[in-house]
This record gives C-alpha cells, sequence and structure tokens, in this order.
C-alpha cells in the first residue's frame, strides 16, 4: 500500500517537472536565445545518459561515446543530403549504424579493463577525429552542409520544425524518453546484472552472469542514446563537421555524469542545465569557458567524489540529527 | 623517396616518442596512474620554452629547465588535487580528473598564449648535417642523444640508486610499503613531478619540429599510450625500444602510404598487439617499474 502510494507520488512529482521543463522556455519569457538553450541542453543531456549508464552503472569510462554522438550526426547529414532520406529514416539508420559501430568497439575492447578500456576507446576518438577531417566522404574539412529541416510529418500529420522553438517539443519529448529508457535500464536485469559486474565481478560469475557479455550489452544499449542526440543536432544546427568529436563534447558528458552525482536519474540533465546555462547566459569567454568546465570537472571529482547531490544529502541528515536533538 | 631518410626521420621521430612516453612510463609502473592531460602537458611545456626563448630572452639551455620546472610545479599541483584519489587507487576519477586537467590547460594556454600557432625556431635547429640526398638537423641529433641520456638515466636511477630502489618498492605494494615506513606520499609526489618536468623537457626538445599550437596534445597522448602499451606497462626499456620501432613504423607508413592517417595506423597496430596480446609486447618485462 505504502509502496503503491509511494510509486504514485514519484509519478505525479515526476508529471509536474517535466510539465514545468516543457513551459520552461515560455515562462522565461520564450525568447529565441532561451528556446536554443533548452534545445541545446535536451539535446546534450541525450548524449551524456547513454554515457552514464557506462560510466555510473558499468563502471567504465567509455571515452567513445562522442564517435556515437557524430556517428548520429554524420550518418543524419549524409543520408538526408546525398538520399533525400526523410527524418524517420534517418533516425532508424543513426540507431541501426550506432549500435553496429558500438558492437565493433566493444568485440575490440571486450577483455580490456580501467585505464587500458579508456584509452583505446580514446583512441578510437581521435583516430575518428582524424578520419572525419581528413575523408572527403564525410565532407572533409567542412563536413556536410544543407541539412534539411527536421519533418517528422506523417499520415498527413505535419511534424516540421525549422527553428529553435518549433524543435522545442521534439527535444523534450527526446530527453523523456531518453530518462525513461534509463530509468527502465536501471529496473531490468540487464541493469542490475550491469552493476553486479561493476561491483563485484567474481560475484556476477559465481552468479550465472557472464560480465562479459553484460558489457557488451549494455555498451550497444548506450550508443544509440547518444546517437539520437547526434541525429537531433544535425538538423538542429543544419550541418555537421569534425567538431562533433572535438574533446568539449567529452568533457560535456563526462561532467554531466560526475557533476550531480552517478546514478542520478535526472543528474546528467541537471548537469547539462547548469553548464549550458553558464555558457550561453553567464559567459566568460570560450577559453574561460573551458576553464571553468574543466575545473568543474576537477574539483567535483577532488572534493565530492560522490557528486553535489552527497552535499544535498550530507546536508539533510545533518537536519534531521539537529532536529532529532 | 629516399628509403634511408625516412628510416632517419623514423629514428628521430621514435626517440621522440620514447622521451614524450617516459613520465607516463614511471607513472603507470610506479603509481599504476594514468594521465590524460599528458598532451595538453606537452603543450605547455612546448609554450612555455617558446615564451622564455622568443619572448623573455632567455638562451635556448635555459628555456628548456623554465619549462620543466613549470611542468615538475604542475605535476605537483595536479597530485596535491587528485591525492586521496591516488590513495584510494580510484582509477575512475583519476582518468577523468586528468582529462579535466587536461581541458583547464588548454584553455590556460590559450588565454596566456593565444591562439594563433608559433614556431619554436632553436638555434639548433638551424644547424644541418648533409651526407648526399641524407639531411639532418642539430636538434634532431640532440633528440636521439637526449632520448638515449634520459633513458639510461633513468634506467640507472630505478635500479641502481636508493631511490629507485623505495620507488620500485612502492611500485609493488604501496600498503606494505608504507608499514614498511617508507613515505608513498612523497614518493608519488616525486613520480607526477619527474612526469610533468620530463613532458617538458621532452617538449623543449621535439616541439621545434612542428609549428605548437595550443591545440595540440591528443596525437601525443595516443603514440604515448602505444608505446607504454608495446612496451611492457612500466618498462623503461621496454618503452624505448618501443618508441623507436613506432617512429620507424610510423614514417614508412607516412612515406608509403598517407601521411594524414598515421595516428590511425599507430592505432590500428596497437588494437592488434592488444587482441593479440593484451599486456603488450613485453619487451620489458611489464609490471611495476623497471
Amino acid at each position: 500500500m505504502f509502496a503503491l502510494k509511494g510509486s504514485a507520488t514519484r509519478l505525479v512529482g515526476m508529471a509536474v517537472l517535466m510539465i514545468l521543463v516543457f513551459f520552461g522556455p515560455r515562462l522565461l519569457g520564450g525568447g529565441g536565445a532561451i528556446y536554443a538553450a533548452f534545445v541545446l541542453i535536451a539535446i546534450f543531456a541525450v548524449m551524456a545518459y547513454g554515457l552514464d549508464i557506462v560510466v555510473s552503472d558499468l563502471g567504465e569510462v567509455s571515452l567513445a561515446h562522442t564517435v556515437f554522438f557524430a556517428v548520429g550526426g554524420y550518418a543524419t547529414a549524409l543520408l538526408a543530403t546525398s538520399a533525400k532520406m526523410n527524418a524517420w529514416g534517418t533516425l532508424f539508420c543513426t540507431i541501426v549504424i550506432a549500435m553496429l559501430f558500438a558492437l565493433v568497439i566493444a568485440l575490440i575492447t571486450l577483455r580490456l579493463r580501467e585505464f587500458v578500456f579508456s584509452l583505446v576507446t580514446y583512441a578510437v576518438a581521435v583516430v575518428a577525429m582524424t578520419v572525419a577531417a581528413n575523408w572527403s566522404f564525410l565532407g572533409g574539412s567542412d563536413g556536410v552542409r544543407g541539412i534539411p529541416v527536421l519533418d517528422l510529418s506523417f499520415a498527413g500529420l505535419s511534424l516540421k520544425a525549422s527553428n529553435d522553438r518549433e524543435l522545442w517539443p521534439y527535444a523534450f519529448t527526446l530527453i523523456v524518453l531518453a530518462i525513461y529508457l534509463i530509468d527502465r535500464f536501471r529496473a531490468s536485469r540487464l541493469g542490475a546484472a550491469a552493476i553486479m559486474t561493476h561491483l563485484n565481478p567474481r560475484l556476477a560469475t559465481m552468479s550465472g552472469i557472464d560480465p562479459a557479455r553484460v558489457r557488451l550489452q549494455v555498451f550497444v544499449f548506450s550508443a544509440p542514446i547518444s546517437a539520437v542526440a547526434g541525429w537531433l543536432y544535425a538538423y538542429q544546427r543544419a550541418y555537421v563537421s569534425a567538431d562533433l568529436l572535438d574533446s568539449y563534447f567529452l568533457l560535456l558528458m563526462l561532467t554531466s555524469v560526475v557533476l550531480v552525482g552517478k546514478r542520478q536519474l535526472f543528474g546528467p540533465l541537471l548537469a547539462c542545465a547548469l553548464i549550458l546555462t553558464q555558457e550561453k547566459f553567464f559567459s566568460f569567454g570560450g577559453y574561460t569557458d573551458k576553464i571553468v568546465l574543466g575545473g568543474a570537472l576537477v574539483l567535483t571529482l577532488a572534493f565530492f567524489p560522490r557528486g553535489l547531490m552527497s552535499v544535498v544529502a550530507s546536508a539533510r541528515e545533518r537536519l534531521a540529527v539537529k532536529q532529532k536533538n | 623517396m629516399n628509403l634511408l631518410q625516412q628510416v632517419i626521420n623514423g629514428l628521430v621521430m621514435g626517440h621522440a616518442y620514447a622521451l614524450v612516453a617516459i613520465g607516463w612510463t614511471l607513472l603507470l609502473g610506479v603509481a599504476r596512474l594514468v594521465n590524460f592531460g599528458h598532451g595538453q602537458m606537452y603543450m605547455l611545456g612546448a609554450f612555455v620554452t617558446w615564451w622564455a626563448f622568443a619572448k623573455a630572452g632567455m638562451p635556448y639551455w635555459m628555456a628548456v629547465p623554465a619549462a620543466m620546472l613549470t611542468g615538475a610545479l604542475l605535476g605537483l599541483l595536479m597530485q596535491r588535487i587528485m591525492l586521496k584519489a591516488t590513495f584510494e587507487q580510484n582509477l575512475v576519477s583519476i582518468m577523468i580528473m586528468t582529462l579535466g586537467f587536461g581541458y583547464v590547460l588548454h584553455g590556460v594556454a590559450a588565454l596566456v598564449f593565444g591562439s594563433t600557432g608559433q614556431v619554436l625556431d632553436t638555434p639548433w635547429s638551424q644547424i644541418d648535417f648533409e651526407y648526399g640526398a641524407l639531411w639532418l638537423t642539430a636538434q634532431d641529433v640532440a633528440i636521439i642523444v637526449a632520448a638515449i641520456i634520459v633513458f639510461i638515466g633513468l634506467s640507472w636511477l630505478l635500479n641502481a640508486t636508493r631511490y629507485g630502489r623505495l620507488v620500485r618498492m612502492v611500485a609493488e605494494d604501496p600498503k606494505l610499503s608504507q608499514l614498511a615506513g617508507i613515505n608513498v606520499r612523497r614518493i608519488y609526489f616525486g613520480v607526477f613531478a619527474f612526469e610533468g618536468a620530463a613532458v617538458a623537457f621532452a617538449a623543449g626538445m621535439v616541439a621545434p619540429r612542428t609549428p605548437i599550437l595550443t591545440s595540440m596534445g591528443f596525437d601525443e597522448v595516443i603514440m604515448t599510450f602505444v608505446v607504454v602499451v608495446l612496451g611492457g606497462i612500466g618498462s623503461v626499456r621496454g618503452s624505448y625500444i618501443a618508441g623507436v620501432g613506432l617512429g620507424i613504423f610510423t614514417s614508412l607508413f607516412a612515406a608509403l602510404v598517407a601521411p594524414a592517417y598515421t595516428t590511425a595506423a599507430a592505432f590500428v597496430l596497437l588494437i592488434a598487439v592488444l587482441v593479440l596480446r593484451p599486456k603488450g609486447l613485453g619487451i620489458g618485462s611489464g609490471g611495476g617499474a623497471h
């Protein structure tokens, strides 16, 4: 009974939060810059959720998730411009291609752990950047331009988005879907197996879990989440280039995962909102913003290894003890 | 194309790779730590050398030690901030923190030195040695000599001195070493300071070969990683041999196949090695500093 009540309260709370987020741009004045910021926060948060389950649940630091983000962007750009594929088609292909990329990387790195795994995934990202910047098929250093506007129209229903204001409902839907997927993943057997593999691989093996298989499944599951963010980003920017593999996106993803705290359902979204708000509305200039982003990452891990939520949690505990006394 | 010239280029590049990787070799061998900010520390070392030489008017032989001092201080600062994670051997946090440090260094360097490329035009770069169609600068010779001296010196330090014995003990078992009265904290600080100074020294020696940019550093990390893994983690001798081998490989690949994809080729080589032999080629015996 209590569990049901608690679950209903959680559901209502989440629904209220989501409604507030959806109408957030309008509540904040509805300017173009506000809508642009909300769209980017949603896109980058989705990108970070892909990495979140690998870092928080599997306990490995993948530095290749910018590659999946870029795969989404490039697949969309090439298919939408050269093959004139519609947005549903590019979305489907983005998911399939990202899963194939993830499968290959996961098979290569299956036996690698900790820093060797991270370094190989880092090398994948650096090599991908070299390839993207030099291969004419991917547009070389110019990238791919002329991506049409997002058009998800079907059955006579017009669903087009030609600016950030019109794009916001789609970005919002994407972030809601990503959060739902992460929530379901954590409640699933695969999610439980990932945590067990992370915390005690030997115990996981004893209980019949194959850690290598779990790692592979989680990696392949996570890739399309980041890739779909790249899909929407390509439509939002109308062009893609090798800068999708820039270290900025990697740092943004990592900071989003650790800033609020690992395994916090809304952590990446909140962190992205904080970082993007600073960059878009309180920017100190590009290079200083780099110092702020990198500094936030370092200082969070050095002084609050469990994220900013741990500060809130310990403050709550202190308050509870005080009230008890 | 002159094949012998490419082999000479490869030898120079190889010694450069080995020199850039030496700090990481010790860091990984002793403290079991990785530094993803290594590439940006290389970049900073190059810019400090350039600034000291071209702007502050220091002679080149003084500009390099100035960069080394900056690198050592930076290494100490990084280790101070990461000390708790180091003692806990929290590799996930350390990896992410060093990436963050690298990003901060990029921002700081761009603010201080500007985002335009610079050329570190040392006096040694202008001295050419020619023999028929073969060609080499004094800077190239200095890189080879410096790498050999540093590797011999480090091997001697690790294997024939009391400090080296302490470092090897900490590499073997930090907790037991602490129980035996060794100041493990000081060893970690020393190793990080060495990493900073060594990569700055490498930058001061190697950077005159190419234009320097605040955005560089990624390739250096990959090449360093390839050298360290191929040589056997923690092996000083192995890193030297792997560095030289990698230099010859990349030089020939650039000349015979495609210069734009040398990093990719080195990465494919690395993947092949990791898939076939996950512990590296084991040129040295691997594991621990030696």
